[in-house]
């Protein structure tokens, strides 16, 4: 195999290529003078859009970002946005079988639906407005295959685009139809009896005009056969719930544009089978699934104003569906209970980037040098927050409505040439609670050429949501808190980026973070009704350390560490689904030279505290993926195994589980071919 | 009158010399785009005896507001220490503009690009650009990001008609950007 043998030589040659030059050693520039044309088609630009709100490089962006390109995707062999994101350093997933949930910097608490996290599509938001939920899994309203890039933004964003922004904004960046230049057509067979295939189309007409449309359909049976111990009884089949874990889904995904103007469609419908018993429903039976459907319309502007302004304005419809079946005993009987929420809303924002000042003068000492400024306002009219829930009789029955408008303004100054100054701070108002302020300022200081350290305070909120607010079940177990306030978080975080040479980064981050109101599930001791308060308050610290370089011969490999302590404000035991540890190594080695990539992924994550007081143990995770490019004309094929030594692990379940952990899939296998025309 | 007003303005935009413009734009980006220019010039074949630069020298010339800051110009001196002399010229606008064999053309209006870039053609220079669409109106390479990536489309016909010959190898990297219809 020649990939170790080029993997030597890209380490090697690097950085002697440079040394043998006299002229303006170590400029960025000079470097890549020297290079060829074939490998300046390989060097990443690396920006950043949703930073900011507006595209700078990596080394300028007030946090730490990762970037997951498409050649990611593709050479890895990422399925979903939850494969994508747990390859990021600091990052973990938790499935529970029918949703993925997001672990960031040792928060994930079992039965919050990733409401701390802030997900955008093209800027578009994507957290729903009754739970929260940015959608991660299969139920995802974007395929893989149609992203062009994820940014992954850690830390605090309330100041730029308020609730949810807590411990990161995650911006799916989608494929152009340019890009397309025609039709692609993907298939796929995985184990389980899954199939998948998308139709992709995308293609310039005029210079100004670009239309680009996805389709999707996937199927999967899933295990025959799942094992819970917990349900190891005669009365639930010997705990073996058969068939119980189907997943199907169908997406619609297009985007038009024309002159300054771009609109984007979306929709997705899923049908997920819950094997679990989740819920106290009866084991074993597959009437037990929820469907969830997602869709938006998002129409945007961007217009230049003048030379030094300019103006995206964006206008927007939403619609979130949920509608779930839970199979119940009733004496000899089954009890169907029905559940579902309906949320529709629409919303406008503007934004403004100004650039103005004049620059730096070599020598004296001038106040301030050029400003870019960046202020919006946004208008969010929730029309529709409906909660429905039926067994023989209806139990829910709300119906809401709230409305959110909110301003923010962020300056970007240069305070000496190799000293950057970002000030930010948003304010939203809600109909239901009142407004919120969250200020972010970040130092960003670059000593020498090669290096950056940043110094970053920010603060974040996140709104009580509908769910939390208005779900009750008649008296049974639940009951609603329309009190509820907002939560908060206030960070600071120290992150140095040091370039070692052209192909080769390092990243360090050292972090600090403290919550309060935490609005959590409780028992009200009063009538024993679970209700959510803002009790909870929780701190969390720890270190990162990445090591990346992508090299010219195709050679691209990460490795991280980060460590995390995150526990309880008061009693300072650690939050439970929180590993203190995760390691992760990704190495994709061109076998033959922009044809053949072998891709291995390594994740560690250690041992996690349960719900019950027990733990979910450490495990390795690897997977391993073939990817062929072009093998006959505009034909990529890719073969990956996924958990390839068979690993049996488990992630921490939540309340509604029986299983105190619940286990995960072993090995699994997904071939895929693509055509493009 | 618009012609005399766009002028106006150029002339307006070259004394302000738009430092902000520059410090906006990733310096990674434009130092790889300086390194795109260089290499330009070895796939393309200019009519004999257009453009001239002093003893052989490749000369670069930037139009209007500059992004690429001193990068350009350490391209320059990197790629003249090794072999080929490269010279990087600035005009603020086409009026003062002296013979080149790239021609950058940077611009943030497209409206106004098209105006530039009909004006230019006249000079012999391959002409690039950076902006969305201006393949379409008459730049002979633009760059654009994809991938996370610096690519770069060419319009084919613009450079035939310029008098420009652009090798296969440069037009099998490219994207190509067909003449608009009625364009021959």
């Amino acid at each position: 195999m020649a990939g170790p043998l080029i993997f030597a030589f890209c380490l090697l040659a690097a950085p002697q290529a440079t040394a043998a030059e006299p002229a303006k050693k170590g400029s960025l520039a000079s470097e890549f003078a020297r290079m060829s044309l074939d490998q300046l088609m390989n060097v990443e630009v690396d920006t950043v859009y949703a930073a900011s709100r507006h595209k700078q490089k990596l080394a300028d962006a007030p946090a730490y970002v990762t970037i997951v390109t498409a050649e990611d995707i593709r050479r890895f062999g990422y399925r979903t946005l939850a494969d994508i994101l747990r390859s990021v350093p600091g990052f973990y997933t938790t499935y529970d079988r029918n949703y993925h949930h997001l672990g960031i910097r040792g928060f994930n608490r079992p039965g919050d639906y990733d409401t701390r996290v802030l997900l955008l599509v093209d800027g578009h938001r994507l957290n729903d407005n009754i739970y929260d939920c940015p959608p991660i899994g299969t139920q995802g309203i974007v395929d893989a295959g149609i992203i062009e890039r994820v940014e992954v933004i850690r830390g605090p964003g309330s100041a730029l685009y308020g609730s949810n922004a807590l411990l990161g904004v995650i911006n799916v960046v989608t494929r152009r139809g340019r890009a397309i230049g025609g039709a692609e057509l993907a298939a796929e067979a995985a184990s389980f009896g899954s199939y998948r295939g998308r139709l992709t189309f995308g293609q310039a007409f005029a210079d100004n005009c670009e239309i680009f449309f996805s389709a999707s359909a996937y199927d999967s049976a899933g295990p025959r056969r799942l094992y819970y111990k917990e349900y190891d009884d005669p009365a639930t089949n010997r705990g073996i719930a058969r068939s119980c874990d189907d997943d199907r889904y169908g997406n619609l995904f297009a985007t038009l544009s024309f002159g300054e103007f771009t609109l984007q469609a979306a929709y997705v419908s899923r049908e997920k089978g819950i094997p679990t018993g989740a819920f106290d429903t009866r084991f074993n039976d597959p009437r037990t699934r929820t469907v969830d459907a997602r869709g938006y319309l998002d129409l945007k502007w961007q217009h230049d104003l003048s030379d030094h302004t300019n103006l995206m304005a964006r206008l927007y419809y939403d619609y979130s569906g949920y509608r779930g079946s839970y199979a119940y005993d009733d004496g000899p009987g089954v009890l169907m209970t029905k559940e579902s929420s309906r949320d529709q809303w629409w919303g406008a924002e503007l934004v403004f980037t100004h650039t103005f000042g004049s620059p730096l003068p070599a020598t004296g000492a001038p106040p301030l040098g050029p400003h870019r400024l960046t202020w919006g306002v946004e208008y969010r009219d929730n029309f529709q927050q409906d909660l429905h829930g039926r067994h023989t009789e209806v139990y829910l029955h709300t119906h809401n409505r709230s409305r959110i408008w909110a301003a923010f303004i962020q300056d970007e100054v240069r305070i000496l040439h190799n000293l950057a100054l970002v000030a930010g701070v948003r304010h939203d108002h809600y109909s239901t609670f009142g407004g919120s302020t969250n200020p972010r300022l970040s130092l960003i200081w670059q000593p020498f050429e090669a290096t950056t350290l940043k110094a970053l305070y920010g603060r974040a909120f996140r709104a009580p949501n509908a769910y939390e607010m208005y779900y009750n079940d008649d008296g049974a177990t639940q009951k609603g808190n329309p009190d509820l306030k907002p939560e908060t978080i206030d960070t600071a975080e120290l992150v140095l980026e040091q370039r070692l040479s052209e192909h080769l980064r390092l990243t360090a981050a050292a972090f600090a973070y403290r919550m309060k109101d935490i609005i959590t599930l409780e028992e009200d001791p009063s009538d024993g009704l679970m209700v959510f308060q803002n009790g909870r308050r929780a701190r969390a610290k720890g270190l990162e350390a990445e090591l990346a370089g992508a090299w010219p011969c195709g050679l691209r490999a990460r490795a991280s560490y980060s460590l995390a302590r995150a526990e309880d404000g008061e009693t300072g035991q650690r939050l439970v689904n929180s590993p203190t540890h995760l390691a992760k190594l990704n190495v994709s080695v061109p076998v033959v030279r922009d044809k053949l990539f072998a891709s291995l992924e390594l994740q560690y994550t250690s041992r996690r505290d349960t719900l019950a007081g027990r733990h979910a143990g450490a495990f390795w995770l690897a997977n391993f993926t073939l990817h062929g490019r072009d093998l006959l004309k505009g034909l990529d094929a890719s073969l990956g195994v996924y958990n390839l030594f068979d690993r049996r692990y488990r992630d921490p379940g939540s309340r509604e589980h029986r299983q105190d952990a619940i286990e995960q899939d072993g090995r699994t296998f997904r071939l895929q071919i693509i055509k493009r025309f | 009158m618009a012609a005399g007003r766009m002028a106006g303005r150029l002339a307006l935009l070259a004394a302000a010399a738009i430092p902000a413009a520059a410090a906006d734009h990733s310096e990674r980006e434009y130092a790889i785009k300086a390194a795109f220019l260089y290499h330009f010039a070895e796939y393309v074949t200019w009519l004999p005896g257009a453009p001239k630069g002093a003893d052989g020298a490749l000369t670069i010339g930037v139009l209007g507001p500059d992004p690429f800051g001193a990068t350009l110009d350490e391209v320059a001196a990197t790629r003249s220490a090794a072999d080929r002399k490269v010279a990087v010229r600035r005009f603020g606008a086409i009026e003062g503009m002296e013979p080149c064999h790239i021609l950058f053309v940077s611009a943030s209006e497209v409206e106004r690009l098209g105006t530039l870039l009909r004006r230019a053609a006249e000079s012999g220079a391959l002409l690039v650009a950076d902006v969305r669409g201006a393949a379409g109106q008459g730049a002979h390479i633009n760059f654009f990001i994809e991938n996370n990536k610096v690519r770069f489309e060419i319009n084919p016909a613009a450079a035939r008609r310029a008098g420009l010959k652009i090798s296969s190898k440069l037009l099998r990297l490219a994207r190509i950007v067909e003449p608009p219809s009625g364009g021959q």
